[in-house]
Protein backbone atom coordinates (compact mmCIF):
# COMPACT_ATOMS: atom_id res chain seq x y z
CA UNK A 1 0.00 0.00 0.00
CA UNK A 2 1.77 3.79 -1.21
CA UNK A 3 1.17 5.56 2.17
CA UNK A 4 1.36 9.16 2.02
CA UNK A 5 1.38 11.57 4.73
CA UNK A 6 -0.08 15.30 6.07
CA UNK A 7 -0.68 16.83 8.97
CA UNK A 8 -4.13 18.65 10.03
CA UNK A 9 -6.95 15.83 10.79
CA UNK A 10 -10.54 16.24 11.75
CA UNK A 11 -12.67 13.21 11.95
CA UNK A 12 -10.42 11.14 10.58
CA UNK A 13 -6.51 11.18 9.23
CA UNK A 14 -6.46 9.15 6.31
CA UNK A 15 -8.43 7.16 4.48
CA UNK A 16 -7.72 3.85 1.73
CA UNK A 17 -8.21 4.87 -1.50
CA UNK A 18 -8.11 1.83 -4.65
CA UNK A 19 -7.21 3.23 -8.10
CA UNK A 20 -6.22 0.85 -10.61
CA UNK A 21 -5.62 -2.19 -8.33
CA UNK A 22 -3.54 0.01 -6.09
CA UNK A 23 -4.37 0.89 -2.66
CA UNK A 24 -3.18 4.25 -0.94
CA UNK A 25 -3.77 5.43 1.96
CA UNK A 26 -4.54 9.25 2.12
CA UNK A 27 -4.12 11.79 4.34
CA UNK A 28 -7.36 14.24 4.75
CA UNK A 29 -7.09 17.67 6.12
CA UNK A 30 -10.16 19.22 8.03
CA UNK A 31 -12.94 20.74 5.41
CA UNK A 32 -11.21 18.81 2.41
CA UNK A 33 -13.15 16.65 0.32
CA UNK A 34 -11.71 13.19 -0.54
CA UNK A 35 -11.46 14.19 -4.03
CA UNK A 36 -8.87 17.43 -3.14
CA UNK A 37 -7.34 15.20 -0.67
CA UNK A 38 -6.81 12.41 -3.10
CA UNK A 39 -5.44 15.35 -5.62
CA UNK A 40 -3.51 16.79 -2.85
CA UNK A 41 -1.34 13.33 -2.38
CA UNK A 42 -0.52 13.30 -5.62
CA UNK A 43 -3.11 10.68 -6.91
CA UNK A 44 -4.56 10.70 -10.68
CA UNK A 45 -7.57 10.24 -9.40
CA UNK A 46 -10.30 10.79 -12.22
CA UNK A 47 -12.42 14.16 -12.05
CA UNK A 48 -13.66 16.90 -14.37
CA UNK A 49 -16.13 19.44 -13.14
CA UNK A 50 -15.63 18.99 -9.22
CA UNK A 51 -19.18 20.50 -9.03
CA UNK A 52 -20.72 17.35 -9.03
CA UNK A 53 -22.43 17.61 -12.55
CA UNK A 54 -20.38 15.18 -14.84
CA UNK A 55 -20.12 11.84 -12.33
CA UNK A 56 -16.37 11.45 -13.42
CA UNK A 57 -15.71 11.31 -9.90
CA UNK A 58 -18.12 8.56 -9.54
CA UNK A 59 -16.58 5.96 -6.73
CA UNK A 60 -17.73 3.23 -4.28
CA UNK A 61 -17.87 4.09 -0.59
CA UNK A 62 -16.82 0.92 0.38
CA UNK A 63 -16.61 1.41 4.46
CA UNK A 64 -17.18 5.44 5.95
CA UNK A 65 -19.57 7.76 5.95
CA UNK A 66 -19.60 11.26 3.99
CA UNK A 67 -21.86 14.19 3.32
CA UNK A 68 -22.33 15.20 0.09
CA UNK A 69 -22.74 19.05 -0.27
CA UNK A 70 -24.44 18.00 -4.04
CA UNK A 71 -25.49 14.96 -5.97
CA UNK A 72 -26.72 15.99 -9.08
CA UNK A 73 -25.00 13.23 -11.14
CA UNK A 74 -25.89 10.60 -9.18
CA UNK A 75 -28.29 8.44 -9.99
CA UNK A 76 -30.99 6.61 -7.39
CA UNK A 77 -29.35 3.83 -8.83
CA UNK A 78 -26.12 4.55 -7.87
CA UNK A 79 -27.24 5.55 -4.51
CA UNK A 80 -28.23 2.67 -3.63
CA UNK A 81 -24.79 0.91 -4.97
CA UNK A 82 -23.08 2.97 -2.91
CA UNK A 83 -21.71 5.43 -4.66
CA UNK A 84 -20.20 8.54 -4.14
CA UNK A 85 -19.00 11.37 -6.25
CA UNK A 86 -15.57 12.31 -4.49
CA UNK A 87 -15.50 16.00 -5.59
CA UNK A 88 -18.52 16.69 -3.03
CA UNK A 89 -17.96 14.08 -0.09
CA UNK A 90 -16.69 14.92 3.19
CA UNK A 91 -16.34 12.77 6.16
CA UNK A 92 -19.38 12.55 8.29
CA UNK A 93 -18.19 10.14 11.41
CA UNK A 94 -15.03 8.82 12.97
CA UNK A 95 -15.87 5.30 10.50
CA UNK A 96 -12.93 4.11 8.37
CA UNK A 97 -13.54 5.52 5.03
CA UNK A 98 -12.42 3.12 1.80
CA UNK A 99 -13.33 5.29 -1.66
CA UNK A 100 -12.77 2.50 -4.36
CA UNK A 101 -12.42 4.11 -7.96
CA UNK A 102 -12.25 0.74 -10.07
CA UNK A 103 -16.17 0.38 -10.70
CA UNK B 1 -10.41 20.57 -49.56
CA UNK B 2 -12.00 17.94 -48.83
CA UNK B 3 -11.15 16.45 -44.81
CA UNK B 4 -14.39 13.57 -44.61
CA UNK B 5 -17.73 12.32 -45.15
CA UNK B 6 -21.09 12.75 -43.18
CA UNK B 7 -21.17 8.21 -42.11
CA UNK B 8 -24.67 9.04 -40.44
CA UNK B 9 -27.69 11.78 -39.60
CA UNK B 10 -29.10 11.55 -36.29
CA UNK B 11 -31.98 13.60 -34.13
CA UNK B 12 -32.84 12.55 -30.70
CA UNK B 13 -37.00 13.26 -30.67
CA UNK B 14 -36.77 13.39 -26.89
CA UNK B 15 -34.09 14.61 -24.94
CA UNK B 16 -32.44 12.18 -23.24
CA UNK B 17 -34.23 8.66 -25.25
CA UNK B 18 -33.24 6.91 -27.95
CA UNK B 19 -31.86 8.57 -30.81
CA UNK B 20 -32.96 7.81 -34.52
CA UNK B 21 -30.76 7.64 -37.75
CA UNK B 22 -32.18 9.62 -40.95
CA UNK B 23 -30.92 9.78 -44.19
CA UNK B 24 -31.02 13.28 -44.54
CA UNK B 25 -32.30 16.65 -42.74
CA UNK B 26 -32.65 20.03 -42.58
CA UNK B 27 -29.99 22.15 -40.76
CA UNK B 28 -30.79 25.93 -39.42
CA UNK B 29 -28.96 28.30 -37.13
CA UNK B 30 -31.37 25.97 -34.19
CA UNK B 31 -29.60 23.08 -34.95
CA UNK B 32 -31.25 19.61 -36.48
CA UNK B 33 -34.96 19.53 -37.61
CA UNK B 34 -37.06 17.92 -34.92
CA UNK B 35 -33.91 17.22 -32.80
CA UNK B 36 -34.79 17.32 -29.26
CA UNK B 37 -37.91 18.64 -29.17
CA UNK B 38 -38.82 17.52 -26.05
CA UNK B 39 -38.13 17.17 -22.83
CA UNK B 40 -39.26 15.89 -19.38
CA UNK B 41 -38.50 18.89 -16.60
CA UNK B 42 -37.79 17.70 -13.08
CA UNK B 43 -39.21 19.54 -10.55
CA UNK B 44 -36.53 18.74 -8.28
CA UNK B 45 -33.93 19.51 -11.09
CA UNK B 46 -30.99 21.39 -11.16
CA UNK B 47 -31.99 24.86 -12.04
CA UNK B 48 -29.62 24.85 -14.66
CA UNK B 49 -30.03 21.60 -16.74
CA UNK B 50 -33.85 20.68 -15.14
CA UNK B 51 -33.74 17.46 -17.59
CA UNK B 52 -34.83 14.25 -16.55
CA UNK B 53 -32.30 11.73 -18.49
CA UNK B 54 -30.44 9.06 -17.98
CA UNK B 55 -28.22 10.27 -15.94
CA UNK B 56 -31.25 10.00 -13.44
CA UNK B 57 -32.97 6.56 -14.68
CA UNK B 58 -30.49 5.19 -16.80
CA UNK B 59 -33.19 3.27 -18.64
CA UNK B 60 -34.53 6.65 -19.74
CA UNK B 61 -32.26 6.27 -22.61
CA UNK B 62 -33.87 2.82 -23.68
CA UNK B 63 -37.01 5.00 -24.52
CA UNK B 64 -37.74 5.03 -28.32
CA UNK B 65 -39.06 7.98 -29.32
CA UNK B 66 -40.29 8.39 -32.81
CA UNK B 67 -42.71 11.48 -34.54
CA UNK B 68 -45.49 9.80 -36.26
CA UNK B 69 -44.88 12.17 -39.21
CA UNK B 70 -41.37 11.36 -39.07
CA UNK B 71 -40.73 11.30 -43.01
CA UNK B 72 -42.54 15.16 -43.08
CA UNK B 73 -40.20 16.18 -40.32
CA UNK B 74 -37.17 15.85 -42.24
CA UNK B 75 -36.77 18.99 -44.43
CA UNK B 76 -39.17 22.14 -44.90
CA UNK B 77 -42.19 21.55 -47.52
CA UNK B 78 -40.76 25.36 -49.01
CA UNK B 79 -37.03 24.42 -48.67
CA UNK B 80 -36.39 24.56 -52.64
CA UNK B 81 -38.18 27.98 -52.75
CA UNK B 82 -36.11 29.51 -50.04
CA UNK B 83 -33.27 28.84 -51.78
CA UNK B 84 -33.65 29.67 -55.16
CA UNK B 85 -36.37 32.86 -55.01
CA UNK B 86 -34.48 34.61 -52.52
CA UNK B 87 -30.87 35.64 -51.43
CA UNK B 88 -29.16 35.16 -49.60
CA UNK B 89 -32.03 32.30 -48.65
CA UNK B 90 -34.67 32.61 -45.61
CA UNK B 91 -35.55 30.89 -42.70
CA UNK B 92 -38.02 27.95 -44.57
CA UNK B 93 -41.70 27.37 -43.19
CA UNK B 94 -41.11 24.74 -40.44
CA UNK B 95 -44.00 22.52 -39.59
CA UNK B 96 -46.96 23.43 -37.11
CA UNK B 97 -46.46 22.48 -33.96
CA UNK B 98 -48.72 19.37 -33.74
CA UNK B 99 -46.92 18.18 -36.74
CA UNK B 100 -44.03 17.26 -34.28
CA UNK B 101 -46.39 14.55 -32.62
CA UNK B 102 -43.67 11.90 -31.30
CA UNK B 103 -44.97 8.37 -29.94
CA UNK B 104 -43.14 6.20 -27.05
CA UNK B 105 -42.28 3.07 -26.34
CA UNK B 106 -40.65 2.16 -23.10
CA UNK B 107 -38.29 -0.60 -22.60
CA UNK B 108 -40.83 -2.56 -21.37
CA UNK B 109 -42.72 -2.69 -24.31
CA UNK B 110 -45.49 -0.16 -22.92
CA UNK B 111 -46.30 2.70 -26.00
CA UNK B 112 -48.08 5.51 -25.41
CA UNK B 113 -49.49 7.27 -29.03
CA UNK B 114 -48.46 10.88 -27.57
CA UNK B 115 -46.00 11.83 -25.33
CA UNK B 116 -47.92 14.43 -23.84
CA UNK B 117 -50.72 11.79 -22.69
CA UNK B 118 -50.75 12.82 -19.56
CA UNK B 119 -50.79 8.71 -18.73
CA UNK B 120 -47.01 8.79 -19.91
CA UNK B 121 -45.73 10.74 -17.48
CA UNK B 122 -48.00 9.81 -14.56
CA UNK B 123 -46.29 6.64 -14.87
CA UNK B 124 -43.12 8.22 -15.15
CA UNK B 125 -43.87 10.01 -12.20
CA UNK B 126 -45.07 7.09 -10.68
CA UNK B 127 -42.03 4.87 -11.64
CA UNK B 128 -39.03 7.26 -10.82
CA UNK B 129 -40.80 8.94 -7.60
CA UNK B 130 -40.52 12.48 -9.13
CA UNK B 131 -42.72 15.36 -10.27
CA UNK B 132 -42.20 15.83 -14.05
CA UNK B 133 -43.47 17.54 -16.70
CA UNK B 134 -43.26 17.82 -20.49
CA UNK B 135 -41.87 20.75 -22.40
CA UNK B 136 -41.85 21.05 -26.20
CA UNK B 137 -40.49 23.47 -28.30
CA UNK B 138 -40.06 23.33 -32.57
CA UNK B 139 -36.34 24.72 -31.84
CA UNK B 140 -34.08 22.27 -29.64
CA UNK B 141 -32.93 22.00 -26.46
CA UNK B 142 -29.67 21.24 -26.45
CA UNK B 143 -27.56 22.07 -23.15
CA UNK B 144 -24.28 24.32 -25.15
CA UNK B 145 -24.35 24.17 -29.19
CA UNK B 146 -27.04 23.17 -32.08
CA UNK B 147 -25.13 21.05 -33.42
CA UNK B 148 -22.65 17.76 -32.15
CA UNK B 149 -19.88 16.29 -34.17
CA UNK B 150 -18.12 12.77 -33.19
CA UNK B 151 -16.34 10.74 -35.87
CA UNK B 152 -15.89 6.96 -36.01
CA UNK B 153 -11.72 7.28 -35.50
CA UNK B 154 -12.64 8.98 -31.68
CA UNK B 155 -15.06 5.21 -31.34
CA UNK B 156 -12.67 3.11 -32.76
CA UNK B 157 -9.66 4.34 -30.70
CA UNK B 158 -11.57 4.82 -27.31
CA UNK B 159 -12.29 1.22 -27.73
CA UNK B 160 -8.91 0.45 -28.49
CA UNK B 161 -7.57 2.25 -25.54
CA UNK B 162 -10.52 0.90 -23.17
CA UNK B 163 -10.17 -2.68 -24.27
CA UNK B 164 -13.80 -2.83 -25.16
CA UNK B 165 -16.54 -2.00 -28.07
CA UNK B 166 -17.25 1.70 -27.52
CA UNK B 167 -20.74 2.44 -29.65
CA UNK B 168 -20.63 5.45 -31.06
CA UNK B 169 -24.24 5.82 -29.60
CA UNK B 170 -22.79 6.30 -26.42
CA UNK B 171 -22.18 9.98 -27.95
CA UNK B 172 -25.18 11.09 -29.23
CA UNK B 173 -23.71 13.29 -31.86
CA UNK B 174 -26.19 14.64 -35.17
CA UNK B 175 -23.25 14.07 -37.89
CA UNK B 176 -21.18 11.19 -37.17
CA UNK B 177 -18.11 11.19 -39.64
CA UNK B 178 -15.46 9.57 -41.35
CA UNK B 179 -12.26 11.75 -41.71
CA UNK B 180 -9.82 11.38 -44.28
CA UNK B 181 -6.81 12.06 -41.89
CA UNK B 182 -6.93 8.52 -40.28
CA UNK B 183 -3.57 9.64 -38.52
CA UNK B 184 -5.18 11.35 -36.00
CA UNK B 185 -7.98 9.47 -34.27
CA UNK B 186 -9.64 12.75 -32.54
CA UNK B 187 -8.80 14.90 -35.54
CA UNK B 188 -12.37 16.85 -34.72
CA UNK B 189 -10.70 17.85 -31.64
CA UNK B 190 -7.91 20.13 -34.04
CA UNK B 191 -10.80 21.78 -36.08
CA UNK B 192 -11.88 24.07 -33.00
CA UNK B 193 -12.30 27.55 -34.52
CA UNK B 194 -12.67 26.19 -38.36
CA UNK B 195 -15.62 26.41 -40.68
CA UNK B 196 -16.80 23.66 -42.47
CA UNK B 197 -19.17 22.86 -45.33
CA UNK B 198 -21.37 19.93 -45.22
CA UNK B 199 -23.04 18.97 -48.43
CA UNK B 200 -23.98 21.56 -51.01
CA UNK B 201 -25.59 24.57 -48.32
CA UNK B 202 -24.42 23.73 -44.81
CA UNK B 203 -21.71 25.68 -43.10
CA UNK B 204 -20.97 25.10 -39.73
CA UNK B 205 -18.12 26.71 -37.45
CA UNK B 206 -16.44 24.31 -34.89
CA UNK B 207 -17.34 25.76 -31.67
CA UNK B 208 -15.59 24.41 -28.61
CA UNK B 209 -15.02 20.65 -27.66
CA UNK B 210 -17.56 18.88 -26.20
CA UNK B 211 -16.90 18.00 -22.70
CA UNK B 212 -18.52 14.93 -21.62
CA UNK B 213 -20.76 13.72 -18.36
CA UNK B 214 -21.75 10.25 -17.37
CA UNK B 215 -24.31 9.67 -20.33
CA UNK B 216 -21.76 8.50 -22.48
CA UNK B 217 -20.87 5.81 -19.53
CA UNK B 218 -24.37 4.17 -20.68
CA UNK B 219 -24.35 1.29 -22.95
CA UNK B 220 -27.05 2.55 -25.65
CA UNK B 221 -28.60 -1.14 -25.76
CA UNK B 222 -28.63 -1.95 -22.46
CA UNK B 223 -28.09 1.15 -20.22
CA UNK B 224 -25.72 -0.32 -18.44
CA UNK B 225 -22.96 1.55 -16.93
CA UNK B 226 -19.27 1.72 -17.77
CA UNK B 227 -17.86 4.55 -15.76
CA UNK B 228 -14.42 3.38 -16.77
CA UNK B 229 -15.16 5.37 -19.92
CA UNK B 230 -15.64 8.83 -18.25
CA UNK B 231 -12.51 8.09 -15.98
CA UNK B 232 -10.62 7.38 -19.00
CA UNK B 233 -11.63 10.31 -20.74
CA UNK B 234 -11.09 12.68 -18.18
CA UNK B 235 -7.69 11.23 -17.48
CA UNK B 236 -6.18 10.87 -20.92
CA UNK B 237 -8.53 13.49 -23.94
CA UNK B 238 -9.01 15.92 -20.61
CA UNK B 239 -12.70 14.96 -20.57
CA UNK B 240 -13.78 15.65 -24.42
CA UNK B 241 -14.95 13.85 -27.13
CA UNK B 242 -16.22 15.63 -30.09
CA UNK B 243 -17.44 18.83 -31.03
CA UNK B 244 -19.56 21.34 -31.14
CA UNK B 245 -20.32 23.43 -34.01
CA UNK B 246 -22.73 26.54 -34.74
CA UNK B 247 -24.40 27.04 -37.67
CA UNK B 248 -23.05 29.87 -40.10
CA UNK B 249 -25.32 29.01 -43.29
CA UNK B 250 -28.21 26.52 -43.23
CA UNK B 251 -28.69 23.07 -45.48
CA UNK B 252 -29.88 19.93 -46.23
CA UNK B 253 -27.08 17.46 -45.53
CA UNK B 254 -27.27 13.75 -46.61
CA UNK B 255 -25.77 10.98 -45.11
CA UNK B 256 -22.66 10.30 -47.41
CA UNK B 257 -22.37 14.41 -48.13
CA UNK B 258 -18.83 15.39 -48.49
CA UNK B 259 -17.01 17.69 -45.46
CA UNK B 260 -15.06 20.30 -46.92
CA UNK B 261 -12.60 22.66 -44.61
CA UNK B 262 -12.87 26.21 -45.99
Amino acid sequence: MTQHSKDNTDLIESFRLTLDGEDHTVPIAAGETLLQAALAAGIDAPHLCTEGRCGTCLSWLRNGEVNMESARALSPRNKERGYVLACQSRPSSTAPIWLDFDL
Amino acid sequence: MQIGTIDSVWRYPVKGMRGEEVPHIYTAYTGVMGDRIYGVVAADGDPGHPWHTGRDQEEFLLYKASYTSSEELLLPKNLDATYSEWEPGIDPLYPDANEFKVNVETPEGVTYDDIEDPAFIADLEKLTGRSLRIHTTQRGIFDARPVSIFSLSAAAKLSEEMGMDIDKRRFRANFYVEWDNQADPFYELSLVGKTLKIGDWLEVVIVERDPRCTMITLDPDTAEATPKLLQHLARNHRGDAGVFAAVLQRGRVNKGDPILLK
